[in-house]
């Protein structure tokens, strides 16, 4: 009857705690020559298997009796699960990491201190929103994998047909191709020149750094939040102007999860819509006549010719503090830090995370878009706490959703996120 | 109350087994009735570890982990960190926190009232119509519990979205047209009545079935005798069928109490306790803590705190069920 949920966190806590107490008797025999294991475990839909694939017979060609445990974990819960994987004896020995989460684990000491290694882990060449990510304490506690960030996925006919000749370089022309579109598409009840749901936050980074501003500052040793700022303001104001032009359909309650936005593109009726390459992959699934009628554009700056600053989503790959073969492990990452395996994780249409060379992405209008951008890609604040305002009640969605149904008027919406998200991450 | 079953049990093994056993023996009486009195809790033995295993040790461990502070770096590294009452100090210090504590308290106790008092009229209409209108109703009723949570969540959220709903749809239809586009979950109180909707739409079924299941125990002639006594309506059910019932209301309240001061699932999946957590109750809190913020021992604290208050708004029916167990006895 007392089966609280508080009862069972505190209780696995505890029993995990326990578990995290035992000695590793085994620890640190490095008899070579041994038959040994490498437990690596990279997230779902990362790394292309053919790549994979390689990679780990190469590794286990060059280390003779050396036997890669490839495992592939699941996003959803995969910070509850990696936090139990890093409490116990045998921790896995590759982890890859959302970079929004690895502050979380590195401030705690859980994952190897790698700043020794950077140079040979192709350390000139990394891609500098990753490495940020990957940097507590001006300490390195993993490496960049790979990156994808959103650009402005559009329709092609549907921009020829009304008329928007070149892809939009400048607020201006993205805001007036918004016109055109919504003009010549006038008949249509169903059509949204611009699909934007009021929560869709990542966006609105984009448009924040743009405008100069940030989400939070570094005060001390702790955050506040920066959204009270006149720079923050302005990149709300800028959202609220797109969403008007469009006159967009979407909720503003609601994130671009909920419905899937690809989706609602892959309807026909809309435009344009900011989104990852995955969803333009999506949605050219669920309606495979959009492949030959769509391709993207880096979100644009308000500096005509310039592109906006994007949020970089990506993956770090670290070793966990506990794992017995760290010697194995960083042969194992500098080996993925090579030229032929970047240039894999480009081709597979992701912005490589030790590798400057971006030419097998650009062959696609997507991909091109995408290793424009990249350079200028920026990470939300590098701080522990961090994972809580995602994982938690994002303070900036509450914000955009007050302002753009009105709820609240600019400054007192934004006043109020930057109180919760100071909180949060003072916390 | 599993204790409280397990006692009921060790009274009559022991009184039954002890003069059994001791009439055909003679000669070992004594090593016998040592033996015989150990014997009853020797067999109760293996039941009460495995239920002071499972609930004691859980319970337990809350407590401790209450006490300590225990963050992602002290969870790793199997670190023990005590902070005496630090824990307590920084949640009953929060204002936040008072806020959610009686916006839960006050959530909780209008569910109930509403879900116990539809699960009443319902079990009282249940016996009224005829066989065939009532197993179409038990039959939806029975379905309506069997939709998993997350399922149910998620055609609640469709039927109140903004745009798509089809209440909103449906409302301005009927001529209201103010409801176009109308945001049910732009505040906190009303995204907690679309959740409290859906808890007390979830909870009828088991509780028409309940006070059904009392209703039909009823005996018809007590209500032949208030008929032929004159009595009306209102009469017959203040003195035939509430006395009847009264026990086990109290017990169905008691239990929806419980279950819907611990609601979590709908909350979270609704809005995640928002807007501006709005909606955050006490198990979202505890959520945000604990797992969010990776605070195991103040999300431990804030379950210590949740039985304590829990405690203190059922410590009536708990008297009352103590009271009368002795009187059993």
């Amino acid at each position: 009857m007392k089966g609280w949920r508080g009862l069972a966190v505190g209780a696995a806590a505890l029993a995990v705690a326990v578990a995290g107490c035992g000695t590793s008797s085994d620890g640190g025999s490095g008899n070579s020559g041994e038959p040994k294991t490498l437990t690596v475990w990279l997230m779902d839909g990362s790394a292309p298997t053919t790549l994979t694939d390689a990679l780990n017979k190469e590794f286990q060609d060059a280390h003779p009796g050396v036997t890669v445990k490839y495992e592939v974990q699941k996003w959803n819960g995969i910070q509850e699960k990696l936090t139990t994987a890093l409490t116990s004896n045998n921790p896995p020995d590759v982890i890859e990491l959302g970079n929004t989460q690895t502050a979380k684990f590195a401030a705690e000491e859980t994952l190897l201190d790698l700043s020794g290694d950077v140079s040979g882990l192709n350390g000139d060449q990394w891609l500098s929103g990753l490495e940020d990510s990957l940097t507590w304490d001006g300490k390195q506690y993993g490496m960049p994998f790979y990156a994808a960030n959103r650009t402005v996925i559009y329709r092609t006919d549907l921009f020829e047909a009304a008329g928007v000749t070149a892809a939009p370089k400048s607020r201006d022309e993205w805001i007036s191709a918004i016109e055109k579109l919504k003009a010549a598409n006038a008949a249509d009840p169903e059509f949204q020149p611009l699909y934007l749901p009021g929560q869709s936050w990542y966006a609105l980074l984009s448009f924040i750094w743009d405008e100069g501003g940030d989400v939070a500052k570094p005060q001390g040793s702790a955050w506040a939040g920066a959204l009270d700022t006149p720079q923050a303001k302005a990149g709300l104001e800028f959202y609220k102007k797109l969403v008007d032009t469009s006159g967009t359909k979407a909720p503003k309650d609601a994130d671009e999860a909920t419905p899937q936005q690809m989706e609602v593109f892959a309807t026909g009726k809309v435009g344009m819509m900011i989104g990852l390459p995955w969803e333009l992959a999506g949605a050219v699934k669920a309606n495979p006549e959009l492949k030959e009628k769509t391709s993207a554009f880096p979100i644009p700056s308000k500096t005509s010719g310039k592109t906006a600053p994007v949020f970089l989503g990506g993956s770090n790959l670290a070793i966990p503090a506990g794992s017995k073969n760290a010697d194995l492990a960083k042969e194992y990452l500098k080996l993925l830090s090579s030229k032929k395996y970047q240039d894999m994780l480009a081709e597979g249409g992701a912005v490589p995370g030790t590798s400057t060379d971006t030419a097998k992405l650009a062959t696609t209008p997507l991909g091109k878009a995408l290793a424009e951008s990249a350079p200028n890609g920026k990470v939300t604040p590098t701080t522990p706490s961090w994972a809580a305002v995602e994982s938690g009640q994002n303070p900036l969605k509450d914000m955009l959703t007050a302002y753009l149904t009105g709820a609240k008027p600019l400054d007192q919406a934004s006043a109020d996120a930057n109180t919760a998200l100071s909180k949060t991450l003072g916390g | 109350m599993t204790a409280v079953h397990t006692t009921d049990a060790a009274v009559p093994t022991n009184n039954s087994s002890a003069p059994r056993r001791a009439a055909p023996g003679g000669a070992p009486r004594r090593r016998g009735s040592t033996f015989d009195r150990l014997l009853p809790y020797l067999l109760l033995a293996p039941a009460l570890v495995a239920i002071l295993w499972l609930i004691g040790w859980p319970v337990l461990s809350v407590l401790v982990t209450s006490f300590r502070k225990l963050n992602l770096r002290e969870l790793t590294r199997g670190e023990v960190v005590w902070t005496g009452l630090d824990n307590y100090t920084e949640i009953l210090g929060d204002p936040a926190f008072w806020v959610i504590a009686v916006r839960t308290v006050v959530f909780t106790a209008l569910v109930v009232l509403v879900s116990v008092l539809a699960g009443l009229l319902i079990a009282l209409l249940m016996r009224q119509i005829s066989t065939g209108v009532r197993i179409v109703l038990q039959v939806a009723m029975l379905l309506a519990w069997a939709m998993p949570l997350l399922a149910a969540t998620t055609v609640y959220q469709w039927i109140f979205d903004q745009q798509y709903g089809i209440l909103n749809k449906t409302l301005v239809k009927v001529g209201f047209d103010s409801f176009a586009g109308y945001s049910w979950f732009s505040t906190g109180t009303s995204t907690l009545a679309v959740t409290g909707l859906l808890i007390v739409w979830q909870a009828i079924p088991f509780l028409a079935f309940s006070l059904y299941a009392g209703a039909i125990g009823i005996p018809k002639d007590q209500y032949e005798a208030a008929g032929i006594d004159g009595a009306s309506t209102w009469q017959t059910f203040r003195a035939v069928t509430w006395p009847e019932l009264k026990p086990l209301l109290l017990m169905v309240t008691f239990l929806s109490m419980l279950w819907d001061f611990k609601v979590f699932t709908q909350i979270w999946a609704m809005r995640k306790g928002g807007p501006d957590g709005g909606s955050t109750t006490l198990p979202v809190y505890q959520y945000l803590e604990g797992i969010s913020k990776s605070h195991f021992g103040v999300a431990a604290a804030v379950s210590v705190v949740m039985v304590a208050l829990l405690a203190l708004l059922t410590v009536q029916y708990l008297r009352r069920l103590v009271r009368s167990q002795e009187g059993e006895l």
